[in-house]
């Protein structure tokens, strides 16, 4: 076995460890079934919308908050428009002044963090919650999720993200990775180990605030920072897997490399913030799979793209210069070649299945948990192009956080 | 946080790979097998023509020509031979002791073809003695293979005889002894016993070296064989 080989044996250890660990602990802790149980109590919320430039969707955001079945009273929706240049503010003031609940400031651009900093200082509500103003929250999520807060200790809590009205090939793709990330999402919270908090609908109890400080700049990732910290300072985060919300995701290839490239730095940049907690036992499960088991598969990622892409490069390269040379014209393969004697049935094909298999349940899982369905042409989307763009943007981020570069927010 | 857990993920991620493991080298014995029962048959083939041939001299040399010694098998087993070669190297004593059984087929098919052609003047079979290595000290044999595959499709009546320069069989080294096939220099040619042509050639060149293909006629070839 060559040296390659023999990586690519590794990766796909740690790959498949890290599903096998996620799904022991499935079966370890089954996610609970939704419930129409209504909360003990309802707290005052805040939820924040910061936005920059976002016209299109600003206006179905808010409408989204006004529709979530909670008392009006005790829900509070602030827009804060980080500089937008856009019709963002005449929108967004036409809401403030019909709905009271809905209050609406201006604000000189400073980035997303500084945006929710700035809802923060200006309510004093028990929950803080934000809702990127790209998505939409269903109408029971508020409710969904207020009553994950009444766990003991809980101090913040993540929704279950999906994809809203996927139709285009990129979109469908990126809706089985969500609800593959529905699905190791849930398992982070069994281990107490949750590495982030979206933009989309996740809350805060304002405590948190007060105990570890506001959001940070935190290389344009502030929602996976304060995570880091939360976990540094001991304070749990759950997932509220009925708590439902719907995110418009990019729809070019351009844009989606864009943002992974700006997540994937981000965690980069973050995991070297917070070195210390790698494979240190004081921080659980977060500090010894979590935050390794990250970076490893962004390692493993990269890798396995690049081994592969050699090895492609490399037989087309050997197979144009034979056909060059030897002038035996291309040939399809016969029928007796479709034998099963001359399939490729090393041991790496089949740990390759193995860790697909595993995939499909995860991503099966998931839509379970969340109600999702998931047509053909999903997976079709999935698999045909998750492994050809995913090395970008893992490239990409790698060449940033080398070069300590700070992607951008929008 | 469980240690537990750790280590019981270990347990099971180890055993899918010990499971992927043993699944492969179940497949590649089935491989294996596959190869012996093809030999087996040639075998009978082969014993079969010899027999028929004896019987009959060279009073009938149509009922000969008409049923090719060379059988198909022994083309399907050269392609499945060169793909248990890839999957278990070239080193693997079952491999090598199937190209040896191979090989020897081949010398034997190869004689009983020149009897033939001696005896029935109709017959003139157009053979290729190729003689490659895989050791790493010839980077053309695999190229010269594809030339010679592709012929063996465009035209089934060339018969092409592949050979492993190094295998370790005393047939081969008398076969190599009596054509003059040096080691140095190939891939070796031997084309209807003429001495041996040495190097690569693409399949323009070859087709000149093997003027006799002219008489051959040409079909749409189904079937593929390595080296």
């Amino acid at each position: 076995m060559d040296i390659g080989a023999a990586g690519l044996y590794v990766c796909l250890f740690v790959a498949l460890y890290f599903e096998v660990f996620l799904l022991v602990s499935f079966f370890e802790k089954k996610p609970a079934l939704k419930t129409s149980l209504p909360p003990k109590r309802y707290p005052t919320v805040a939820m924040v919308v910061p936005c920059f430039n976002e016209e299109k969707t600003v206006g179905t955001t808010i409408e989204s908050l006004l529709a979530l079945e909670y008392p009006k009273e005790k829900l509070q929706i602030v827009v804060v428009d980080d500089g937008s240049k856009d019709g963002t503010r005449a929108i967004a003031e036409s809401y403030a002044a019909r709905y009271p609940q809905v209050t609406y400031f201006y604000k000189e651009n400073g980035g997303k963090y500084t945006a929710l900093n700035f809802a923060i200082a200006h309510t004093t509500t028990e929950l803080v919650g934000c809702l990127d103003a790209d998505s939409f929250a269903a109408k029971d999520a508020l409710v969904e999720a207020v009553k994950e807060f009444e766990r003991e200790g809980v101090m913040a809590i993540t929704p279950a993200m999906k994809v809203y009205r996927p139709r285009k090939m990129l979109e469908l793709m990126q809706a089985v990775e969500y609800t593959f990330g529905i699905f190791y999402k849930k398992m982070f919270d069994n281990l107490s180990a949750i590495n982030v908090l979206p933009g989309p609908f996740s809350m805060y109890k304002r405590e948190v605030f007060e105990k570890i400080g506001v959001f940070r700049h935190a290389h344009n990732t502030e929602d996976m920072e304060i995570a880091f910290r939360m976990h540094a300072n001991g304070l749990k985060i759950v997932n509220a897997h009925t708590a439902f919300v719907y995110t418009t995701v990019p729809q070019t290839v351009r844009s989606l490399l864009k943002q992974r490239t700006r997540w994937s730095q981000g965690f980069l940049q973050n995991a070297r913030d917070y070195k210390y907690m790698f494979f240190n036992p004081r921080f659980g499960n977060f500090g010894m799979l979590v935050l390794p088991f990250g970076l490893m598969a962004f390692c493993a990622g990269l890798y396995t793209a690049g081994y592969a892409l050699y090895r492609v490069l490399a037989a087309l390269a050997v197979r144009a210069i034979d056909l060059f040379s030897t002038g035996v014209p291309l040939q399809v393969p016969t029928a007796a070649h479709l034998s099963w004697y001359y399939l490729d049935t090393n041991t790496l094909s089949f740990i390759i299945l193995a860790v697909l298999v595993m995939t499909l349940v995860a991503i099966y899982l998931g839509s379970r948990i969340s109600e999702t369905k998931l047509s053909p042409k999903s997976f079709i989307a999935y698999f045909a192009f998750f492994g050809l763009i995913a090395p970008i943007w893992l490239a990409r981020a790698a060449w940033g956080a080398v070069l300590a570069r700070e992607s951008a927010w929008r | 946080m469980t240690w537990q857990k750790y280590i019981l993920t270990f347990a099971i991620t180890a055993a899918i790979f010990g499971t992927a493991f043993y699944i492969a080298s179940r497949l590649d014995a089935q491989r294996i097998a596959d190869i012996r029962s093809t030999q087996d048959a040639i075998s009978i083939d082969i014993l079969s023509s010899e027999t028929q041939f004896e019987l009959l001299g060279n009073l009938d040399c149509s009922t000969i020509s008409q049923n090719p010694v060379l059988s198909e098998e022994l083309n399907t087993l050269a392609g499945k031979l060169s793909v248990a070669e890839q999957n278990l190297g070239s080193t693997n004593n079952e491999v090598v002791q199937l190209k040896q059984q191979y090989s020897l087929f081949e010398i034997k098919d190869y004689l009983l073809m020149q009897q033939i052609s001696s005896k029935c003047r109709g017959f003139k079979p157009v053979y290729v003695l190729f003689f490659y290595s895989n050791a790493g000290d010839c980077q053309d044999c695999n190229r010269a293979g594809d030339v010679l595959t592709y012929l063996r499709q465009t035209y089934p009546g060339l018969r092409v005889y592949s050979f492993d320069y190094h295998l370790d069989l005393s047939a081969l080294r008398t076969l190599e002894a009596l054509r003059n096939v040096a080691g140095n220099k190939l891939p070796a040619f031997v084309i209807n016993n003429r001495p041996a042509a040495y190097g690569f050639r693409n399949l323009a060149d070859m087709q000149k070296l093997i003027p006799e293909l002219k008489t051959l006629a040409t079909s749409t070839a189904t079937t593929s064989a390595g080296i």
